[in-house]
């Protein structure tokens, strides 16, 4: 069961990182009533911390720390930030809330997520048709910049087992094309990749789709010439 | 070939470790003088507390010293500079909701904001089923853009014996060891690359850690 050298293993396995997800969540849940193992765990990350001395240094682009500032603005004019991903776990914590706390706690999460979803409609919404020639639309990219969230739907593209379609942002000022992640070849695809970019990058930027293999492209550059691009144009007046 | 900087990459303290011997750590890394690092580490546990009161300005000063580090860990594990460059802002301001809870009698500033970042670059691996197999000989790529990183400073007291005692593991475990940790590669993945089943892989590892263990104690 539960032997000193156990959960000395486990811990040293955890902070290694060698554990599948299944296996880490469950040690992160457990760590949290298992003192022992907390221990252990804290005791493992000091013994080999040393490590991350050597790992080189990699300076972050200025617009990293523009997107952390606005991140933190977001969160102190009391809205939310535009990641979807927080969107994603807030929705989780509120449902575990309901869950765990009834009816009343339902009410509250349905509030929250009606007032995220009814807030007043942008006025700076932007599109992109990204095509070939204008008798093949394939990807539609819309652009709400004042939350720089970005959502991309398909429109003709096809399904390619095996493969992603991957967007990328073009713009001189970027140097090689910068990715804006992997996009679902069904439905809508909800993210806040443009946080980073200044505006003008945005508005003036080339949306291209390239296929790559699965998951996207793994050093981060696209493997051959886009499919299709194309460029934002207001949607709204 | 200047000995310190044959160890700018985890990648080299694989290849000086499983090298002739010639190499020893003892000859390479030089000491970093115990009160120059204990300064900086109280400036940073400083800051933190400092961020822990919601001082944007002790945040600005955190972020400037240790974006570069916590940025190098994430994309050492996640390989793609999108990915690492999203992390690394989550990083922060998790950073920022959560610096009250640094403890400074349990670790380094350094170390806490490292061990941050880790956590959530191997959840996020993990959760996509991106797999980083055999990277440590050839791996640095991505942080190419970077100057050298090691070039002109010198190790902890700690790394020294750290480095000590991963020298008595057998050199396939202890790139074993390396590799998941540097890379978060997981069981799956070693057992591929080192054609081993993964229950023989947990039971190395499990050695390696208990002999590591045993060899800091002393």
């Amino acid at each position: 069961m539960s032997e000193p050298e156990d959960i000395d293993a486990l811990a040293g396995e955890y902070v290694l990182g060698t554990l599948d997800a299944a296996e880490r969540a469950e040690v992160a849940a457990r760590r949290l009533r298992e003192p022992a193992l907390d221990e252990a765990i804290l005791a493992w990350e000091y013994r080999l911390a040393p490590l991350c001395e050597v790992t080189p240094e990699v300076a972050p682009e200025p617009s990293i720390w523009a997107g952390i500032q606005a991140r933190l603005d977001a969160r102190n004019a009391g809205r939310e930030d535009p990641s979807i991903a927080d969107l994603t776990q807030r929705l989780k914590r509120w449902k575990t809330a309901a869950i765990l706390s009834g009816a009343a706690a339902a009410c509250l999460a349905i509030s929250i997520v009606w007032r995220e979803t009814v807030r007043p409609s942008p006025a700076e919404n932007f599109v992109a048709v990204l095509q070939r020639d204008t008798e093949s639309p394939a990807f539609i990219v819309e652009v709400d910049l004042r939350s720089r969230l970005m959502t991309v739907r398909p429109v003709a593209a096809g399904r390619q087992p095996g493969k992603s379609y991957e967007l990328w942002l073009i713009h001189d000022s970027l140097g090689a094309p910068k990715s804006l992640g992997v996009v679902a070849d069904q439905g809508f695809t909800v993210r806040a990749a443009l946080t980073r970019y200044d505006q003008s990058v945005v508005e003036d930027g080339t949306y291209a789709i390239t296929l790559e293999q699965a998951g996207g492209a793994p050093d981060g550059k696209p493997s051959g010439a886009p499919l299709w691009t194309g460029k934002l144009v207001q949607a709204t007046p | 070939m200047n000995p310190p900087l044959a160890l700018a990459s985890p990648a080299n303290i694989v290849k000086v470790l499983s090298g002739p011997g010639r190499y020893g750590p003892g000859q390479i890394l030089r000491r970093r003088s115990t009160k120059q690092s204990m300064e900086a580490a109280d400036e940073l546990a400083a800051l933190l507390a400092r961020t822990a009161a919601q001082d944007r300005e002790a945040f600005a000063e955190l972020y400037r010293r240790t974006s570069a580090k916590l940025l190098g860990i994430a994309l050492r594990i996640l390989r793609r500079r999108d990915l690492a460059d999203d992390l690394l802002q989550e990083i922060y301001v998790k950073i920022w909701e959560r610096a009250g809870d640094f403890n400074a009698s349990r670790g380094s500033a350094i170390t806490w904001m490292s061990t941050i970042t880790r956590n959530r670059a191997i959840d996020e691996i993990r959760r996509k089923g991106m797999v980083a197999i055999d990277d440590l000989p050839e791996g640095f790529e991505a942080a190419g853009d970077s100057p050298d990183p090691l070039a002109g400073r010198e190790r902890s007291e700690q790394l020294q014996g750290l480095l000590a005692c991963l020298q008595e593991l057998d050199p396939q475990k202890r790139i074993i060891v390396l590799l998941a940790y540097y890379n978060g590669t997981s069981r799956e993945a070693l057992s591929q690359r080192f054609d081993t089943p993964v229950p023989t892989i947990k039971t190395w590892l499990h050695r390696s850690l208990a002999q590591l263990r045993q060899c800091l104690k002393s």
